[in-house]
């Protein structure tokens, strides 16, 4: 156990997967020399060589197109995307291809590829270097979508998504790269599926994922201090969404707080408050309430704080939940 | 590099000129069906191009195939299995995958078809990148239309196919027109310029004749195979159906010469009765095919060595 950033820890469990499975490649821009822009490979393709860390050209379609093909061959690949922005050329191998192959194959073969895509905002960048695209891939039947939130998950669930037979979308939030936990190497990791309650409370459940969890823990322990006791949830993966850790915290405390980045209409919030109503609906005490970025374009850099749901934010949504 | 048609004299092999016929007869039966509104859904024939996957069976037998929304010919010309893509695309009991996938989704080993044009050169090149590495002495081939190079991804594909060396062999079936726009209000320059420009080998074959093919398709094919060198190939073809169904936009006028072209009166010609007796004796096989199918009970999904299809669900 060691304090460790979450790039450091994504770095040693695609290492330990690389050494676990010979089939494992990665392929992305940059990626080799360089170890990405956020160097979360540095020092692999030396270690393993060209054959095994392919840096690969300008093209996004190709890297998950070509990382398909390997797959079928019976490779586990994993892709880099450089930025969430720059997804969206590969987004027809995502949906068209990568989603559909098992249903085509009567789930007789599947693809075990990994889309690894840094996400989000609060680094001081621009439009397409801090946008969070998940609700496209949850959107998408088909795929897994995992969101660590700390080293420990980024190395638990990078290793879990490569051994895993489906393709799996993984997120990876850019404004937790440096922020250290610690990290067992060889802890028992959750099921992937599994949200992880990170702090018990009877008052008001918030609900989160990813960078937004340190704001979650934050406003629980504001909220604390006032008399109220919040429970945080982390998701960790948001396709398929675990609805059973959600109800059963919705049930005892009433009260739903869901927080994100992405954007408000049609965003992983919705999708949850919809379940929740339709399950737990004589338990709730007031309207589920989200927290979200707004329906805009990613603004620039200096407008993202007021842009970014913060810890005052959420404290008010959660205000509102005992207005009732 | 363009080769054209020559005087061949030796008549091709009959199981060549079955599955011609197979193909020819396939498609015709499936827009009569449609006209008769025993079939939905939407397919796409094609008329007039049957040839191509026939010439080049033989030349990659053992190869991935990544074939398009116009397949029927590709998947027939390597499974021989009119009544397994009838069911499939019926949605009847024996289809090739239980009829999820349709008339241009289809898989089966070494074969995987998709309808969004230039998607499968990736994957191909991804295929072609294993048997690179394993010295399998296999490529994996993609049948694409004259349209398909309006698509980005077939550009990043060919880059890294010659990049790194990539044993993938890109079928060009240029007919003249992508559903309605024909390939001068679609297309800059040539498809040779392009592959030209990533220093990927070019042959343009304009004939239909199924020897000549061979001998000339042969060692290009070979290349790719033993030298790893990326190839495209491409036939220049024509279609003689609509796009789809009752949606050709061109004049009677236009498409009356492209059937003077067509193999099937050449071979009539050039083989006089035996090719009338085999191409009545096919035409009812095909008919009788749809028959049988036509009465099956629906596609079931089955377990896959007894673990169940499982697939990933989102919400619910």
């Amino acid at each position: 156990m060691s304090p460790t950033a979450m790039a450091h820890a994504l770095n040693a469990g695609l290492r330990r997967a690389m050494e676990d499975d010979d089939r494992v490649v990665l392929i992305g821009e940059d990626i080799g020399r360089l170890g990405g822009v956020f160097r979360v490979t540095d020092g692999l393709q030396k270690d393993f060589g060209d054959l095994r860390v392919v840096d690969s050209p300008l093209g996004e379609a190709g890297i998950v197109g070509s990382a398909i093909g390997l797959a079928m061959a019976g490779y586990r690949p994993v892709c880099e995307i450089q930025f969430d922005g720059f997804v969206f050329p590969a987004m027809n191998q995502i949906v068209t291809q990568l989603a559909k192959y098992r249903h085509r194959a009567e789930g007789r073969a599947s693809l075990p590829v990994v889309v690894r895509i840094p996400v989000g905002g609060g680094i001081g960048a621009i439009e397409h270097h801090s946008e969070s695209p998940e609700a496209y891939f949850a959107h998408t039947a088909g795929l897994k979508v995992v969101c660590p939130s700390s080293p420990q998950d980024a190395y638990d669930l990078v290793r879990q998504a490569v051994r895993s037979d489906d393709p799996v979308v993984f997120l990876e939030p850019k404004r937790s790269y440096w922020r250290k936990g610690e990290l067992d190497l060889d802890a028992v990791p959750a099921p992937v599926e599994r949200a992880r309650v990170l702090r018990a409370g009877d008052d008001v459940t918030v609900v989160t994922y990813g960078a937004l969890v340190p704001v979650a823990l934050e406003v629980a322990r504001i909220c604390a201090e006032e008399g109220r006791s919040a429970e945080v949830i982390d998701l960790r993966c948001l396709s398929p969404i675990d609805d059973a850790t959600i109800l059963d915290s919705v049930r005892r405390t009433g009260r739903l707080v869901v927080a994100h980045e992405a954007s408000r209409t049609a965003g992983l919030g919705a999708e949850i408050a919809a379940r929740v109503q339709d399950r737990a609906f004589y338990s709730l005490e007031a309207p589920v309430q989200r927290v979200t970025g707004y329906d805009t374009p990613y603004p620039p850099s200096r407008l993202e704080e007021d842009w970014l749901p913060g810890v005052d934010r959420v404290l008010d949504a959660v205000d509102r939940t005992f207005e009732h | 590099m363009t080769a054209v048609q020559g005087d061949t004299n030796a008549p091709p092999e009959t199981s060549d000129v079955e599955v011609l016929l197979t193909i020819r007869h396939f498609e015709t039966l499936l827009l009569r069906m449609f006209g008769e509104g025993r079939l939905n859904g939407t397919t796409h024939t094609c008329l007039g191009q049957e040839y191509v996957p026939v010439a080049l069976e033989p030349l990659i037998a053992d190869d991935f195939v990544l074939s398009n929304h116009r397949g029927h010919g590709h998947y027939l010309a390597r499974f021989r299995d009119p009544a397994g893509l009838l069911a499939e695309i019926m949605g009847r009991a024996g289809a090739v995958c239980s009829g999820v996938g349709g008339s241009q989704h289809l898989h089966r080993d070494g074969f995987l078809s998709t309808g969004v044009q230039g998607q499968s050169l990736p994957v191909a090149v991804g295929i072609g990148l294993h048997h690179k590495r394993t010295g399998s002495g296999r490529i994996a081939v993609a049948y694409v239309g004259d349209g398909t190079w309006g698509e980005g991804a077939v550009y990043e594909a060919l880059n890294m196919a010659a990049l790194w060396r990539v044993p993938v062999l890109v079928v060009v079936e240029h007919n003249g027109i992508a559903q309605s726009t024909p390939t001068r209000l679609q297309m800059a320059g040539s498809i040779a310029d392009r592959a030209a420009a990533f220093g990927v080998d070019f042959l343009e074959i304009t004939g239909h004749d199924l020897t000549e093919i061979r001998e000339l398709a042969a060692p290009v094919v070979r290349r790719v195979r033993e030298e790893h060198r990326p190839a495209v190939l491409q036939f220049t073809t024509r279609r003689l159906g609509p796009h789809s169904k009752g949606d050709d936009t061109r004049t009677a006028e236009e498409v009356e010469p492209l059937w003077a072209l067509d193999w099937h009166a050449e071979l009539s010609a050039r083989m006089g009765e035996e090719f009338s007796r085999l191409d009545e004796r096919v035409r009812a096989e095909v008919q009788r095919v749809a028959e049988e199918v036509d009465a099956r009970p629906p596609a079931e999904w089955e377990p896959a060595g007894g673990r169940l299809p499982r697939p990933v669900v989102s919400g619910g």
